[in-house]
């Protein structure tokens, strides 16, 4: 068994590669039966040679569109998946050759694909699940008290899963993923077919466990405000390559050049347009306009207003994050470097 | 510690599968149905022959036989397809991170869910064949080596058939091979008729082969006991148990590298 380096990184990725044979679909009957006798393949390259570190605690949010290889990735991650090439450790283990040893160090959740038992009551996979890492009689019930409320779920955990809501169904799967205190908690798609209260729950007590035992989570999520919500680290990875890697903040920054200003006054505005202002709405004491960040310096055009108004309101919106990381895709497409 | 979780395994599928009671009696019809039809036919081949006794098997020993198959085979569901199915949809993804062994997670959870699933058979179709034939004449002390032989029956027969499940991970499906292997266990394995019936040269083959293991000798035993045939029929049985649940397992090792779960 390795041990985990000094600087507390928990997962490591070198070179990471991982291609799919897929049969060519071949038309016709003659076409078929040559198809049977010899099939050809069309190799897809699901995760090609990515590397990246995670310290301990971290919060990532791993995204990309369908088929980018996120989930491939994450699969590698937890030891169902074996790479072609490239090294990983995970918690200093090879995902791979110590699984059975690696189960004990992570947790994970499949959003599409639910741990507990439907027909039966949550508890009742909670304790076979206890068993299965093979926890402490007293330390299980200690645990499993905790999360219940923590969860708030002790309504619900005597009732057949059956039964339950999709949020309900998904806190129990929370409590399940972290009854042997994972080290690792590999969240594909958590809060996928959620209503946004739920969703809205689920990501702070994301963060709560996060904050509170150290645990490291490595998100998968088309939903952005998830990644916002929760993730201070985002990589961002298309046809298996790592197209970004950084906070969340870097990437507003780097890729904003856009903001909408709605400010209102006590006075009748004093507000012209010029070469990176477009005013969409204007009337006496109101106005809204697109400030373009690449042609005019934001906080001067503030000032210059505050000194010719009286401010009564203002709000600054800024392009929600699916627009960036559109863009972000885009622009890699055009073959832009980054 | 690490077969104690096996058992809690197996425990919360026997639980889990008096909620399919309903669906069990409903399935059992189908084999008290099966027994109805072959009490006739065996009836009319009694008749016609104007014997009492054919290939060592009385009118009654040949139905209780058929009873007792029936629950063995029936019991546990077509495992073959379950873990095609689970490799196919991904769903494998969920047992390949818990610190255990999937093939062993799968077999303590057909035992656990088979228990329920055999008494009901054995009861549907034997009620069948205590009202049409009677009772067989049935020595209650055995009752203890006809579980042993039929919990090992059981076994070699999700043994067999995992084997041909993880072929999933090479072929992509394994239905083909699941219609393939239960033909075969309908005549090779003794499924529908005693294997004393063919001619010599093929049930001596037969006898050759692990699936008369699965159904055959336990159902004979159970008609038919003799400590003899109880010990090397469970030592057979033994035998192919290690064989073909070491070869279920080294194909797993070898073909888990390429399981191939694409997207979520």
């Amino acid at each position: 068994m390795q041990n985990q380096s000094k600087d507390s990184t928990i997962i490591t990725i070198k070179n990471l590669t991982k291609s799919f044979k897929s049969k060519i679909p071949v038309e016709g009957i003659r076409g078929k039966i040559k198809s049977f006798i010899l099939p050809k393949y069309k190799k897809v390259n699901a995760v090609d040679n990515i590397s990246f570190s995670i310290k301990k605690g971290e919060l990532v949010g791993f995204i990309g569109p369908n088929g980018a290889g996120k989930s491939t990735t994450l699969k590698m991650l937890s030891g169902i998946l074996f790479p072609d090439f490239g090294e990983l450790t995970v918690c200093g283990l090879s995902p791979q050759k110590n699984r059975k040893k690696l189960a004990y160090k992570i947790g994970t959740i499949f959003g599409q694909k639910p741990q507990l038992w439907f027909h039966l009551p949550a508890i009742d996979t909670f304790e076979l699940f206890s068993k299965i890492y093979e926890l402490d009689k007293t330390e299980y019930q200690k645990r499993v008290d905790y999360l219940i409320k923590k969860f708030e779920i002790s309504e619900i955990i005597h009732q057949p899963v059956r039964k339950l809501s999709l949020g309900q169904r998904m806190r129990c799967e929370f409590v399940l993923a972290l009854l042997h205190k994972p080290e690792v908690l590999f969240l594909d798609e958590p809060t996928i077919g959620l209503d946004i209260t739920i969703k809205k729950t689920i990501r702070e007590l994301i963060k709560k466990i996060n904050r509170e035992e150290g645990v490291t989570v490595i998100l998968t999520s088309h939903d952005m405000d998830d990644v916002e919500t929760i993730c201070n680290r985002v990589i961002v990875i298309n046809h298996g390559e790592i197209i970004y890697d950084d906070t969340l903040d870097k990437i507003k920054e780097k890729y904003i050049d856009k903001k909408i200003i709605r400010i209102e006054t006590n006075n009748p505005i004093i507000f012209k347009e010029r070469e990176g202002i477009t005013i969409i709405k204007k009337s006496t004491f109101e106005v809204e306009a697109i400030v373009d960040t690449t042609k005019v310096d934001f906080n001067k055009i503030t000032e210059e207003f505050l000194k010719k108004n009286s401010l009564s309101d203002v709000t600054i919106e800024e392009p929600p994050i699916e627009d960036i990381i559109e863009k972000i895709y885009k622009l890699k497409k055009k073959g832009n470097s980054f | 510690m690490e077969l104690l979780k096996y058992y809690y395994i197996s425990k919360i599928n026997f639980k889990n599968s008096f909620v399919y009671v309903a669906d069990s009696f409903a399935a059992s019809l189908f084999i008290a149905f099966i027994t109805f039809i072959f009490v006739n036919i065996w009836s009319v081949v009694f008749n016609a022959s104007g014997s009492e006794i054919i290939n060592g098997f009385t009118l009654p020993m040949m139905i209780w036989y058929l009873v007792m198959t029936e629950s063995i085979i029936t019991s546990q569901g077509k495992i073959t397809i379950q873990i095609g199915q689970e490799i196919i949809r991904g769903d494998i993804a969920n047992y390949l991170n818990k610190p255990y062994n999937y093939l062993v997670y799968k077999y303590a959870s057909t035992i656990g869910a088979s228990v329920t699933s055999f008494f009901i058979t054995m009861f549907c179709a034997g009620a069948v064949a205590l009202i049409m034939i009677g009772p067989l004449n049935f020595d209650f002390t055995i009752i203890p080596f006809i579980i042993i032989t039929a919990f090992l029956g059981i076994t070699l027969h999700f043994t067999m058939m995992s084997t041909l499940g993880v072929l999933a991970l090479w072929l992509e499906d394994s239905r083909a091979l699941d219609f393939l292997y239960q033909k075969i266990l309908f005549v090779a394995g003794g499924m529908l008729v005693p294997l004393d019936v063919f001619p010599l040269w093929f049930s001596s083959i037969c006898v050759l082969l692990p699936f008369s293991y699965a159904a055959y000798y336990p159902a004979v035993l159970f008609v038919r006991f003799s400590f003899e045939l109880f010990i090397q029929t469970i030592l057979i049985q033994l035998f192919w148990i290690i064989v073909t649940s070491l070869i279920a397992l080294v194909l797993f090792n070898i073909l888990s590298k390429r399981v191939s779960i694409n997207g979520g």
